[in-house]
């Protein structure tokens, strides 16, 4: 479905991603692991095409030089330089770190923004969705965004994303700051919209454990450069990631 | 009494004169000072049509508001646009086409006070004693029209409903298929056509001059920077006030106080509370 090689961003000359490559496939959910700043965001950022926006508005203020190099091959098409609107639109939605949920708007109002693409039924049949795979947001309807707890903030910005129509839908650390509870409702229900949806998922995060079980690939990231990839059984096997990942030495 | 109505009167042609500019600002955070220059430029193409082309004034009306509408979003589209971001250049350059228009029309050899656009309807009528005339009626009714389709159309509509997102987070927008750009068009085209409105309206009131658009533009910002930049809500509560205030002083102190009113709202809104009522900014600085 996706298949991005040779991805490489540069911010003047540091180098952000290091000739990464990506791949997922229909229907699989993909995740993306590694520490504070080792470019899970950059990678989310240029998967979706916000990188061409961050890029121009940079070049525009004369702030940093931003170079992205490498191939992001979407459902058989080119998408390199494609605007982010223009990549929504063919199906890769972004999810973003930190929500970023419009504040002053209501639950509602926040889910019909994010139906923008939608046509009338898919909005519709959507929304019921969200709320049935997100039961809190339909008591919080009316509710101000901004007053929202951060899971039920997260729950908002996944639904917003999910109105969006999505083919490719991009997780940016949707655990961060969650209770253990919470985090496990959420990734049960990332787990749910790929199967009953159909939705391709790729994930990051800082912290592997509570995602691992629901992701059939996954990558390592370490100072903007892949160190490691393979299927869950191969991560979850090899004994550096078992330690630097997991929190759980060799016994 | 007097001053009730006429400070009502007032505060909602203030409202009509700002609600482009908040508009426009609020959405795509262009500080658009070719605001007065649309407003004049508007009461002059409907002169052109109603005058010399001798077309039905309604029908140059609505045409006019599509032109001023028209004109904004080649503003944007093909000038504003290379400027984005930098907030110094957008002001330069919008206020650089503003004065191109309106000393554009000086130089043409519109001044004078031959220029005026009939009421709408003529007659006056009485509230109590006091004589109210029917078109200053009309403003009251237009402006709340105009309020309650802002209000309905950024909370019922697709369209507004994108305006609103790219309004509050502009690249969490993006990420939803809102394209920023065509956003900004549609902002500084429904901006325009609001300045337009404006003008068909309280144009005939007065006479068409160029100076009325430094006017118009000074009122705006004034009603703008009270309100909080960015609010239209902030913006028409603000009208009120100063719309107000500017009654009472052309009552207790003289009409030629009135213009020093907006300023001091000006100045005294920077020092006391410089987010104005409704702004962001301050909370903005906080979130970074």
């Amino acid at each position: 479905m996706l298949e991005a090689a040779d991805l490489m961003v540069f911010y003047e000359n540091m180098l952000a991603l290091n000739n990464i490559g990506v791949k997922c496939a229909e229907r699989q959910i993909v995740g993306v692991f590694g520490a504070n700043s080792a470019g899970k965001s950059t990678l989310m950022y240029t998967l979706s095409g916000i990188m061409e926006d961050i890029r121009k508005k940079e070049e525009m203020a004369g702030g940093e030089r931003i170079t992205v190099l490498g191939q992001i091959e979407y459902l058989g098409q080119d998408i390199m330089g494609l605007k982010p609107s223009a990549r929504a639109r063919k199906g890769i939605v972004l999810c973003p770190e930190r929500r970023r949920i419009f504040k002053e708007s209501s639950v509602i109002e926040n889910l019909r923004i994010g139906g923008y693409l939608a046509s009338k039924s898919q909005a519709k049949e959507t929304l019921d969705y969200t709320f049935e795979l997100f039961p809190p947001l339909k008591r919080l309807k009316k509710r101000i965004g901004g007053f929202l707890s951060g899971g039920e903030q997260q729950m908002l910005a996944i639904g917003r994303a999910l109105m969006a129509q999505p083919k490719l839908l991009l997780l940016d650390e949707p655990l961060l700051g969650l209770s253990p509870l919470i985090q496990s409702l959420l990734v049960r229900a990332t787990r749910g919209i790929r199967d009953e949806r159909g939705i391709s998922i790729i994930i990051t995060e800082q912290y592997a454990r509570p995602v691992l079980p629901i992701v059939e690939y996954a990558y390592i990231l370490e100072n903007g450069a892949a160190v490691l990839e393979g299927s869950r059984d191969e991560v979850l096997n090899n004994p550096d990631v078992r330690s630097a990942y997991f929190g759980m030495s060799e016994q | 009494m007097e001053i009730i109505i006429y400070g009502t009167i007032n505060s909602v042609a203030l409202a009509l004169m700002a609600l482009g500019f908040a508009l426009v600002y609020g959405i795509s955070r262009i500080p658009n000072f070719a605001h007065g220059a649309l407003y004049v430029i508007t009461g002059f193409i409907t002169w052109i049509f109603l005058r010399a082309l001798n077309l039905n004034y309604a029908f140059s009306i609505v045409l006019a508001i599509i032109i001023a509408g028209i004109i904004g979003a080649f503003i944007y589209q093909f000038i504003l646009i290379r400027v984005r971001g930098m907030s110094i250049s957008e002001i330069i350059a919008s206020y650089a086409i503003g004065l191109a228009i309106l000393e554009g029309f000086r130089w043409g050899g519109f001044k004078g006070m031959t220029y005026t656009l009939p009421v709408f309807i003529e007659g006056t009528f009485f509230i109590g004693d006091i004589p109210v005339d029917v078109h200053r009626t009309l403003v009251v009714i237009i402006g709340a029209g105009v309020v309650t389709f802002l209000w309905l159309f950024t909370r019922y509509t697709r369209l507004g409903l994108a305006l609103r997102g790219m309004a509050q987070d502009e690249r969490a927008a993006l990420m939803l298929g809102i394209d920023s750009d065509r956003m900004a068009v549609v902002a500084m085209a429904i901006g325009s056509m609001l300045s337009g409105l404006a003008a068909i309206v309280l144009l005939p009131l007065g006479n068409i001059v160029v100076e009325k658009g430094y006017d118009v533009l000074i009122q705006a910002i004034a009603v703008c920077i009270v309100g909080g930049l960015g609010s239209w809500v902030g913006a028409v509560l603000a009208a009120f006030i100063i719309g107000f205030a500017q009654i009472l002083t052309v009552v207790y102190l003289g009409a030629h106080f009135q213009m020093v009113v907006a300023l001091l709202a000006i100045i005294l809104t920077l020092i006391l509370r410089p987010s104005g009522l409704f702004g962001r900014q301050k909370e903005l600085e906080e979130r970074v």
